[in-house]
């Protein structure tokens, strides 16, 4: 047999015996196939940021056409929900707040209607409950809209002539709907393959170190390169066979557009792929050990992505040292990338910065797994 | 005298930090020998079989594996040597068969030759039947069966076996034993290390290692002549009853207590058991004369060696 043929044969032994270890063993394929549906459901239906229905409390102390409309703009937004009518202001409200029954309170004060139908201003208090921040912010958002497009048509009955100085008018490009699912799909291929990707490859090499059949595998003519590419070929397979599960899922049951090239969403996540087998190969090599490498992937790949990534927090909001450490996970560039390519149909022109950023973390994970894989024990 | 040496090791030298775990061995194995390495946990052994072949680097000195410097040439050593190493290390979750199929894959051969050569093996270390069956499922001493049979797929000219009956049963051990002689019967060298002294019979020549050096170094029948002269004697005496009487008689060499038995070293032609038995007087429960074991070679170097040695 020729070189190059003896080489191929011993890459493909260890892919081969990779695969049957995969196989042998269902955890690790239900853990690969099974996480991403699971997370998917749990992201598209359950962590949503949209709101929908929050229970408000009112309290309609004018009791004038005005202040009746202001409260039907408030509950036909679908946003918010009228849970419950107050007949005090602070105390009762309070209450509600305390057991959870409302998260919202529209107070408006006696004399609303008349004011306004004086030209003057009228009174509205909002309350909102801020112990989550997140769901404030939204719910303040939207109550601001509301009762601008309230203002607005009151301001059109009161004068005709007098048109609103300013007239912003706000379209979302890209999701129109502003779905979070939409804009959680891309982070969650990341999150999974970083998580999947590092956990699995350190795992299985630190499994050969424990068992001592590493040792055995160097005792064979086999190159360390050999033995590598063969036994991470597998994993980088499944990988793809994870983006593009969730991928089909993501498409079917969120409508998720991918409006790029899918052949450049898929070349993106294999260069991502290689970055994450590189870092799981790496702990594997510094660690030997099953368990550690476990805590290590763990800390090194899920809390950065989940964490500093954008994937949840927006990077922009960051305090510049988090932002400078953003730098270095690679799930900031896929995302974005994945972003770029799903939603605004962006190609190699526009994404070659993450790419390069991406290629990068996977050369140099790569390269310090290999110089660390030695040969020669000690 | 013989056929070639196929490993020579001179002045061979590892440490790892300040520790030095192999300290100056020199010896050479010939082609188609079986040569045993003894030795306490912790002696050198792995470390020296690690170097052999190429798995560690020597601190100093040289080694030679089928005319091959390890140092130099790691790889060219890997191609003519099969080892088996001391922790089990085929994959449990593969059949027996695939682990044949992936370290033939490994050593790089054709698929063709591969399927032949493992048939062959498998029938031979008596594994034909249970080919299909996951490893971890085989009693220990089908498993190791199968690691060597893993090891000599490339048809090595040497054998390195670290511990290769380590935990497994006494029937099991012999079997294979039987494999090892074959094998060596075949011009295969087989360089394997044990800690136990009744496989070490089975060796043409011993290296004894204690504390990274080699010790002693001789077939079986030589290291008791030179380290055991005079005659055996194995003693049992009573609960309670001393065996002084007999420590101040001229003539003997060395007592080793084991419980409440004893073997006694005495110069050739001085004692008989009638006049053991004689000394020993109502104490004596059993006295015979036995052959010296290697167990008590064993014995005798590593106390010389720690410099206790009796006159």
């Amino acid at each position: 047999m020729s070189p190059a043929g003896r080489s191929l044969r011993r890459t493909l032994a260890l892919s081969g015996k990779e695969l049957r270890h995969i196989v042998r063993d269902p955890r690790t394929l239900y853990l690969a196939l099974g996480m991403p549906v699971v997370m998917l459901f749990i992201f598209g239906y359950a962590v949503t940021f949209d709101l929908d229905r929050l229970p408000l409390g009112v309290l309609d102390a004018d009791r004038s056409p005005e202040s009746r409309e202001l409260v039907r703009a408030f509950e036909s937004s679908g946003v918010f929900q009228r849970a419950w009518d107050l007949s005090n202001a602070a105390e009762e409200a309070e209450g509600h707040f305390h057991r959870g029954r409302i998260q919202g309170a529209l107070v408006i004060s006696p004399g609303f209607g008349r004011e306004l139908g004086a030209g003057r201003e009228g009174q509205v208090q909002f309350l909102l409950d801020g112990t989550d921040g997140v769901t404030a912010a939204i719910a303040l958002g939207y109550a601001g809209a509301i009762a601008k497009a309230y203002q607005l048509r009151l301001l059109s009955r009161l004068s005709l002539e007098l048109a609103p100085p300013l007239d912003a008018r706000v379209r979302l490009r890209y999701n129109p709907e502003a779905r979070s699912t939409i804009f959680i799909v891309p982070g969650l291929i990341a999150l999974i393959l970083a998580l999947m990707m590092v956990l699995l490859t350190s795992l299985s090499v630190a499994r050969e170190w424990e068992r001592g059949s590493l040792e055995q595998l160097f005792a064979t003519p086999a190159k360390r390169l050999q033995i590598l590419i063969g036994k991470l070929l597998p994993y980088v397979a499944l990988g793809m066979l994870q983006v593009l599960l969730v991928l089909a899922l993501g498409t079917l049951l969120f409508q998720v557009p991918v409006r790029g090239s899918l052949l450049w969403l898929l070349g993106t996540a294999l260069v991502f792929i290689s970055g994450c087998v590189g870092q799981g190969l790496l702990i594997s090599v510094l660690t030997r050990n099953q368990q550690l490498a476990t805590q290590v992937a763990a800390i090194t790949a899920l809390l950065p992505t989940v964490l500093l990534s954008g994937f949840i927090f927006p990077i922009e909001n960051m305090p510049w040292p988090l932002q400078a450490l953003s730098t270095i996970v690679p799930a900031r560039y896929f995302i974005s990338a994945l972003r770029g390519i799903m939603l605004k149909g962006n190609g190699p022109a526009e994404i070659w910065p993450q790419l390069a950023a991406l290629l990068t973390f996977a050369l140099v994970m790569l390269a310090a797994a290999n110089a660390r894989f030695q040969r020669r024990l000690d | 005298m013989g056929p070639e040496a196929v490993i020579e090791v001179a002045g061979l030298t590892r440490r790892f930090g300040s520790f030095t775990a192999v300290q100056q061995v020199s010896f050479s194995v010939r082609a188609g020998e079986i040569f045993g390495f003894l030795g306490a946990n912790g002696a050198g052994k792995s470390t020296t079989i690690r170097i052999l072949c190429g798995l560690l680097a020597p601190s100093e000195g040289h080694a030679c594996v089928a005319g091959i410097d390890v140092a130099r040439d790691p790889e060219a050593v890997k191609r003519s040597i099969g080892y088996m190493s001391q922790k089990f290390s085929l994959y449990l979750d593969l059949t027996a068969e695939e682990n044949l199929e992936f370290f033939g894959g490994a050593y790089g051969l054709g698929r063709r030759a591969l399927r032949q050569r493992g048939r062959e093996l498998l029938a031979r270390v008596g594994l034909r039947e249970r080919s299909a069956e996951i490893t971890g499922r085989l009693p220990g001493g089908m498993r190791q069966r199968l690691a060597l049979a893993a090891a000599m797929l490339h048809r090595p000219r040497i054998l390195f076996l670290d511990e290769p009956t380590s935990g497994v049963d006494p029937r099991a051990r012999q079997s294979f034993w039987a494999l090892i002689r074959e094998a060596a019967r075949e011009g295969v060298t087989v360089f394997v290390t044990t800690h136990a002294m009744d496989e070490a019979e089975f060796c043409d020549r011993i290296g004894l290692m204690a504390d990274g050096r080699l010790r002693a170094l001789d077939t079986p029948d030589g290291l008791k002549r030179s380290f055991l002269p005079g005659e055996m004697f194995h003693l049992e005496l009573s609960p309670d009853r001393s065996i002084d009487a007999l420590a101040s008689q001229p003539g003997v060499l060395r007592i080793e207590s084991a419980g409440a038995a004893y073997r006694l070293r005495v110069e050739a032609g001085r004692f008989d058991p009638e006049k053991l038995r004689a000394l020993l007087g109502p104490a004596a429960v059993r006295v015979e004369r036995v052959e010296p074991d290697l167990e008590d070679v064993f014995l005798e170097v590593v106390t010389q060696a720690r410099g206790e040695a009796v006159p």
